[in-house]
């Protein structure tokens, strides 16, 4: 196994071949129920398990605990070790909302598509089953997304005000308003955070959460982020936040280059 | 025997319990979500004559157990609703977001918080839902306000942007406390 960093891809730079490996991926993990498949870690952030980490919660802590950012890091690392146990090669890329069009309008394309090829498109939609929880929940992810320029609108200007926060503080809880902001602009089921993680979606929306926060540390270095929190456990994660704060660490990092524009040589050289 | 059968049957179901219906997907909820605007509060602190750097609105004890929403937060208009343009001129001071947590999916109790009963040996996370806590950089509409007038009204108008059936749509927005927070 090669000691290399695996690099992270924008959804909107992947070749159909990656495209391709991405949802075989989503697919290969969707057909298995145990411990190893989707239903598994998406049951990790809502229901039935509940161990996401959202919103600075004041009640008993002075630290505010505001670990949104890398709890969420945490747990996109262990899905995409999941994912690469099914397809080696694969990355989990990002969804950058920022981008309008022509490159993009809304939801992209790859996550909209109703077939791939003579299958369906397993980044569509997944077949949420909790028989236990009460209400019972059974059935398919849905979305039911605002307007596109609203999402462009709203997250361009945000993420370009956030790269320019000095403040951990002000950073995380910055960008975790934009994520709430993007999780209802979607709306359906990766409106709630019940069900949030069942949406295909999901996944490459914090990869670009997580993207901005590397970017944002690669500026800021980690600022003046509390010493207190860098010794909490990251549940049910093995890993601690001290343990996540250098993406490279954990093996990946993100492409540096949003595009590839094509100009060609002189032809004799 | 017919009759028995269905007696039987009746008293059986009865001692079963309540078959509920699976919950759907959220949705975006049509109707108003009910508005909250505070008291007057004056704004001198705001003016020219004070030296400001920045000024948040702080909204703590938020609620967000049931609906995702944007909570749209307007100076010195109380009647703005979902349709209110977001612009200066009517007022609009900017909006935080709340990732909903959907309703309760658990028994009876799951999403009760019961911080105040810990003592200094539990080391288990807080519950997911304490309540929330946001801040919103006001800084530049509260000084025009400060120019116009002495007292400022703060109204939060909710958009809810994802519901399932187990959400009220109307009281969507709870908080604690609100307050202004001042950097030199």
């Amino acid at each position: 196994m090669a000691n290399e960093l695996r690099m992270r891809l924008g959804v909107h730079n992947l070749s159909s071949d990656q495209v391709g490996a991405f949802r075989e991926a989503y697919r290969q993990m969707m057909s298995i129920n145990d411990n190893r498949g989707y239903n598994f870690f998406a049951g990790l952030h809502g229901a039935p398990n509940w161990f996401c980490w959202h919103h600075q919660q004041n009640a008993t802590s002075a630290l505010r605990m505001q670990i949104f950012l890398p709890w969420h890091r945490a747990y996109l690392y262990n899905f995409e070790l999941a994912m690469r146990d099914r397809v080696p090669d694969i990355t989990l890329p990002w969804w950058d909302w920022t981008l309008g069009a022509p490159r993009q309008s809304g939801l992209p394309a790859i996550f909209t598509d109703p077939r791939d090829g003579t299958k369906p498109n397993p980044l569509l939609r997944f077949r949420i089953d909790l028989p236990n929880s009460n209400p019972p929940v059974n059935h398919n992810t849905t979305r039911s997304p605002g307007d596109p320029s609203d999402l462009q609108g709203q997250t361009g200007p945000g993420a370009d005000g956030l790269l320019d926060q000095t403040d951990w503080s002000d950073f995380t809880d910055g960008l975790e308003d934009l994520h709430d902001f993007v999780h209802g602009w979607v709306s359906g089921d990766m409106g709630n955070i019940g069900t949030a993680a069942y949406d295909p979606i999901f996944w490459s929306h914090h990869a670009m959460i997580d993207r901005l926060w590397w970017i944002w540390q690669a500026r800021h270095g980690n600022a003046n982020i509390s010493t207190d929190l860098l010794d909490v456990v990251l549940q049910p994660f093995n890993l601690r936040v001290r343990d996540v704060l250098n993406a490279n660490d954990l093996g990946y990092d993100y492409a540096a280059a949003q595009g590839v524009i094509a100009i060609g040589g002189t032809g004799n050289g | 025997m017919a009759r028995r059968t269905t007696k039987t049957a009746r008293k059986k179901a009865a001692r079963q319990p309540q078959r509920v219906q699976g919950l759907g997907s959220p949705r975006r909820p049509r109707g108003a979500a009910k508005t909250f605007t505070s008291r007057s509060i004056p704004v001198d602190f705001a003016s020219s004559r004070h030296r400001l750097t920045r000024a948040d609105l702080e909204i703590s004890g938020i609620f967000h157990g049931e609906s995702s929403y944007e909570g749209r937060i307007f100076f010195n208009n109380p009647k703005a609703t979902a349709a209110t343009p977001k612009t200066a001129r009517s007022g609009y001071a900017g909006s935080f977001h709340i990732f909903g947590h959907g309703g309760c999916l658990g028994d009876p109790g799951h999403c009760e918080v019961n911080e105040h009963n810990r003592d200094a040996f539990d080391f288990r996370y807080p519950h997911p839902l304490t309540p929330a806590r946001k801040r919103v950089n006001v800084t530049k509409p509260l000084q025009e306000a400060a120019k116009r007038g002495r007292t400022v009204t703060v109204t939060i108008v909710p958009v809810v942007t994802a519901a399932n059936r187990l959400c009220d749509i109307v009281n969507v927005f709870r908080c604690e406390n609100m307050q202004f927070v001042t950097y030199d």
